[in-house]
């Protein structure tokens, strides 16, 4: 009676592919989504802050200033824009017309000549902070510079500092944001179209007619999810393809060590999305559960964008129990430093446990609801 | 237009909604839940920065450069296994390492010629970034300090000054950013599902063969959403003003204006969405292929001027900056009256938009 028979698993199978095959636009959606996201990301985003927006007061309008500005102009990070009076560029900044206001006073030459010390003064905006922390770094290096060019100021330091990026020597942006994707791409796809596919037979009543057949409860699970787990394949391996050829992203590790990885981290999804749909038997509340618990936490506490490790104490113990901030580390070391298995075996094992216990946390509720 | 039959309508569609004991746990708890997870958790301020340096006991200039790095905020020690610095960064022993030149940094620098390398585990662009700015500090004092060189008096200054924000505390900047992501989950994606599943459930046949107009039927599936979206708005006000501390500097009606426009817009966005799906599977992707560009062009996690200028007018169209927009300078400014106008004015015109649009919409595939 409760043999596993995989020819009825494949019959769920087929049943379920004929239903992704017959709604065009889910299939499409699932392939463009990843696709779409890559290449977003790819063309969009630069963590190197520029085009900073700068409002000048110029009061002095001399030689001096007008260099000053130069200085700021020539560093290509401000795009420098006039403002008629101090009080109108500090206003810029409050109604985001500015994000930073250059004041300078009107005795800032006649200062300078007199060896006094010419200050200028600049205003930053607070309200974003991942723009203040590089602008101020900015002005140091300008206010020496300009000291330089302007003030015939020159002291080196007596050493020289260098610093060396291994794994990403150019800080590019795309290196770090894309092998992170494959992880979000992955998480949404997964965990939702399973916690959807399984919550949908129970609305519409067809589960029961399907436990009523032959087919046993593993099969049906079996049957349903691996669909879903070949299109987060599918998915996987568009989002390797585009960034290895479209955005040059080196991947320096074992395709094996990646692939072996990224299975496991579906099957922990899937399985999830499994228990997720179990528990609640109804899609608009088994998506508001999957954003919640899969989508949310694979975006914001994996250490996709914000780094893990500035994070409370407790919160760096509470990620341990994600899935995506294992594999996360899993993407990112085997594209950029190419860790061997060995070295990454914290992650899979924590993976696996994860994993398993998830498998097991399904595989219980789902026999606890059916079987009478 | 409020008549009976939309107020019969109004209150079905709460009742289904809010009959589910879990739909409310989701729609009224996990927010202020997540909110305050996230905005604990999550900072952009790089810490716990784990630094090596190999030096012997002679080095002094290094081994303050060390220690003073660990002595203050961002660092901390490295377990380090080995001496070997690309060894450390390899095995994710360290973050960071000092490596001086031959013979120790403090007789080189007793040469005149010294060089310190600082080797950085790059895979975190952003980390990597930080790292060097602090260390660049950090050495630049020590050596000063330690051979006695008074720092120099540049001719020019500039002196900085960060307004709205002064500490610089990262939850007045994420939370607000936070609050409208959980909101455009808890509107767009509920609304967009709801009217789907009642497609798929045959029961909008149903519902437009009953005498009730096609305007009843949109509004009374739309305005609940509104209310149960609007009702979350105090709850995690509360939560974003008395937890984290973020200033409520401008006006609290400004505020709720800016708010109800945003859930407007993400309800009639969701509305315009749900004509275009046919089952509840699709409306939840949609719900993905419109939310993560919507997060992106917010400016939440990147700053929107790094874009390309060929896509930055994207975010024109996307209710989600405009809030965030709003939120902030309404919160952290005061509320600038001509910016807040604009922004609301934006929001109201694509919530307009979107509603004329899905009218069409349900004209041509309904009737």
């Amino acid at each position: 009676m409760n043999t596993f028979v995989w020819r009825r698993a494949l019959a769920v199978a087929r049943k379920e592919v004929y239903h992704i095959l017959r709604d065009p636009a889910t299939l499409g959606a699932a392939l463009v989504l990843p696709v779409f996201m890559v290449v977003m990301f790819g063309v969009a985003i630069e963590f190197n802050i520029k085009n900073v927006a700068l409002a000048v007061n110029d009061a002095d309008n001399t030689q001096s200033s007008r260099r000053l500005l130069d200085t700021f102009d020539s560093s290509g990070y401000f795009l420098i824009h006039d403002a008629r009076s101090p009080h109108d560029a500090i206003t810029e900044v409050s109604s985001e017309k500015a994000r930073a206001a250059l004041i300078i006073p009107p005795h800032f030459e006649k200062d300078l000549f007199a060896g006094r010390g010419a200050v200028a003064q600049i205003l930053v905006d607070g309200s974003d902070n991942s723009t203040v922390g590089p602008v101020l770094g900015y002005v140091g290096s300008i206010q020496m510079l300009a000291s330089q060019r302007i003030g015939d100021f020159n002291q080196t330091l007596p050493y020289d500092m260098r610093t060396r990026f291994q794994f990403n020597p150019e800080l590019n942006s795309r290196w770090f944001v894309i092998p992170g994707l494959t992880v979000v791409v992955m998480s949404i796809l997964s965990i939702l179209l399973t916690a959807l596919t399984v919550a949908r037979e129970w609305e519409n009543g067809s589960m029961e007619l399907l436990l009523s057949t032959p087919v046993e409860p593993l099969e049906i699970i079996v049957g349903k999810l691996a669909p879903y787990g070949i299109l987060g394949i599918i998915a996987v391996v568009l989002v390797y393809i585009i960034a290895r050829t479209v955005f040059g992203v080196p991947f320096v590790g074992s395709l094996w060590v990646f692939g072996l990885g990224a299975l496991l981290f579906l099957m922990t999804y899937l399985a999830q999305g499994l228990l997720i749909s179990v528990a609640t038997r109804k899609q608009t509340v088994a998506m508001q559960l999957a954003m919640m618990t899969g989508y949310l936490p694979s975006n914001l506490l994996s250490g996709f964008i914000f780094p893990i490790t500035s994070m409370p104490a407790f919160f760096q113990y509470f990620t341990m129990l994600l899935p995506a901030r294992w594999f996360m580390q899993i993407a990112r070391d085997t594209f950029l430093k190419g860790s061997s298995l060995l070295e990454l075996g914290g992650p899979f094992l924590a993976l696996s446990a994860i994993c398993g216990l998830m498998i097991f946390l399904a595989k219980r509720r789902f026999k606890r609801d059916l079987e009478p | 237009m409020m008549n009976k039959t939309l107020i019969g309508f109004i209150k079905k569609e709460l009742i289904q909604t809010l009959r589910d004991r879990r739909m409310r746990v989701l729609l009224f708890v996990m927010p202020v839940i997540q909110l305050t997870l996230f905005g604990v958790a999550l900072s952009n301020e790089v810490k716990n920065i784990r630094l090596a340096a190999v030096f012997d006991s002679k080095d002094t200039v290094l081994r303050d450069i060390y220690e003073r790095s660990i002595a203050g905020k961002w660092f901390i020690p490295a377990r380090s296994a080995t001496q070997d610095p690309y060894t450390l960064i390899e095995a994710d022993d360290a973050d960071a390492v000092l490596v001086p030149p031959p013979g120790g940094f403090t007789r080189a620098l007793g040469r005149g010629n010294a060089q310190l390398q600082v080797l950085v585990n790059a895979v975190n662009v952003v980390q990597a970034q930080s790292i060097e700015g602090y260390l660049q500090n950090i050495v630049q004092d020590t050596v000063r300090d330690d051979l006695g060189l008074t720092p120099p008096v540049l001719p020019i200054q500039v002196s900085t000054r960060v307004l709205f924000n002064p500490e610089l505390k990262t939850s007045v900047f994420l939370v607000p950013g936070v609050m409208c992501m959980i909101m455009i989950i808890s509107t767009m994606v509920l609304t967009n599902m709801a009217i789907v599943r009642e497609k798929e459930m045959g029961t909008f046949e149903m519902l437009i063969s009953a005498p009730v107009s096609r305007s009843e039927v949109i509004y009374g599936k739309t305005i609940p959403y509104v209310l149960l979206g609007m009702s979350n708005v105090p709850l995690i006000l509360a939560v974003v003003v008395f937890v984290f501390q973020v200033p409520m500097r401008g006006s609290l009606v400004a505020l709720f204006i800016a708010a109800f426009a945003f859930v407007c817009t993400a309800v009639a966005l969701g509305t315009l969405v749900s004509t275009y799906c046919r089952n509840q599977q699709q409306a939840a992707l949609a719900g993905f292929l419109f939310n993560f560009p919507m997060i992106m062009f917010s400016g939440m996690m990147f700053p929107l001027e790094n874009m390309p200028a060929a896509l930055r007018w994207l975010a024109f169209f996307d209710p989600l900056a405009h809030f965030m927009g709003l939120l902030r300078n309404i919160m952290l400014k005061g509320g600038e009256i001509d910016y807040v106008a604009t922004h609301i004015f934006y929001l109201a015109v694509i919530a307009v938009v979107s509603i004329v649009a899905s009218f069409r919409r349900f004209h041509t595939t309904l009737e």
